[in-house]
């Protein structure tokens, strides 16, 4: 029962996360800026990640251990494309900037395959790999570093041009910092109620920021 | 001296269809109002005007009118300008 009820949260997580990833499209689209694909991109990934946890940590299925890899890294890599946007969001990108944005994000798009091809290459067996709990641990502390980056960034943004609208993404991405911290409690004490906890913050988190693209484009009138 | 920053498309066709929307029902628009307004060189705003023909933004005869798709591409762009400022993205449009 308690299994049903942690997949249904992974899958609603999944689920917000895709429906976010269409919103973040549109900074993208409108600016013509390519550095702004991370966004899209960094919530989708989330979303897939989710989406692999649900599938594999609570459903038994032949691939479940490559799937387990993959929600790994696929989570890691989501943060990653995340505070890479927000670092190079500002309005005015120098040549050594912009260059510098273009090799991160080259190396990530890199990353990423380069990691897919190993985890599903047959002549490489996964026990090669390092042991997964610890690798999960430090999935989590990574994820945790990178949000509380983003929230940071988030909040000297607020604090440069206070505004009551612009409160919720800090607290967005520092509910998102939490429960990455909840899932580093969980994978070292195993204990059910940071497991629980992990869960209900991600939820909170995003559900700000569905909120948030809900009080942006759902309004009929100019903002 | 205070350095002006530099606009990207999107925010070049933004600025000529502001201008569009706020005068086309008073007056019939000419080009040079239209440079004037939004300081873009004669050459590239022609040019600029027959892309957003091109797209379907404004209609250029008899004179620069916005079309139904560019009133909604400009109430689209400043809700994606406010999105951005909302989800604490520094790049935010000085309008």
């Amino acid at each position: 029962m308690a299994n049903v009820a942690l997949v249904s949260m992974e899958f609603v997580s999944a689920a917000i996360s895709f429906i976010l990833a269409t919103f973040m499209m549109r900074p993208y689209l409108y600016t013509a800026e390519r550095r702004f694909v991370g966004l899209p991109l960094g919530f989708t990934f989330l979303g897939v990640s989710y989406l692999l946890r649900g599938l594999t940590i609570y459903v038994s299925n032949p691939l479940a251990d490559e799937m387990k890899w993959v929600h790994l890294f696929t989570e890691v890599y989501a943060f990653a494309f995340l505070a890479v946007t927000y670092y190079f969001s500002e309005r005015e990108l120098n040549p050594k900037k912009r260059l510098l944005w273009q090799s991160i994000f080259s190396g990530l798009i890199l990353a990423v395959i380069a990691t897919y091809f190993v985890i599903f290459e047959p002549f490489i067996p996964l026990f090669a790999l390092p042991n997964y709990k610890l690798a999960d641990t430090y999935r989590s502390l990574f994820g945790m570093i990178l949000a509380t980056y983003i929230s940071v960034y988030t909040l000297r943004s607020q604090a440069r041009n206070p505004d009551a609208k612009t409160i919720y993404a800090p607290l967005g991405y520092i509910l998102l910092a939490f429960g990455e911290y909840s899932s580093l409690i969980w994978s070292m004490d195993s204990s059910f109620s940071a497991l629980v906890g992990e869960y209900v913050i991600r939820l909170a988190g995003l559900s700000i920021f569905l909120f948030i693209s809900y009080k942006t484009f759902s309004a009929k009138d100019p903002p | 001296m205070k350095k002006l920053a530099r606009r990207d498309r999107m925010k070049i066709y933004r600025d000529i269809l502001s201008v569009i929307q706020s005068s086309e029902k008073t007056e019939k628009i000419i080009l040079t109002r239209i440079q004037q307004k939004t300081n873009v060189p004669f050459d590239r705003l022609k040019a600029y005007m027959l892309e957003l023909g091109e797209l379907g933004l404004i209609q250029n005869e008899p004179s620069p009118m916005l079309t139904e798709k560019g009133q909604k591409y400009l109430i689209e762009y400043e809700k994606v300008q406010e999105f951005m400022k909302r989800m604490g993205l520094a790049y935010q449009d000085e309008t």
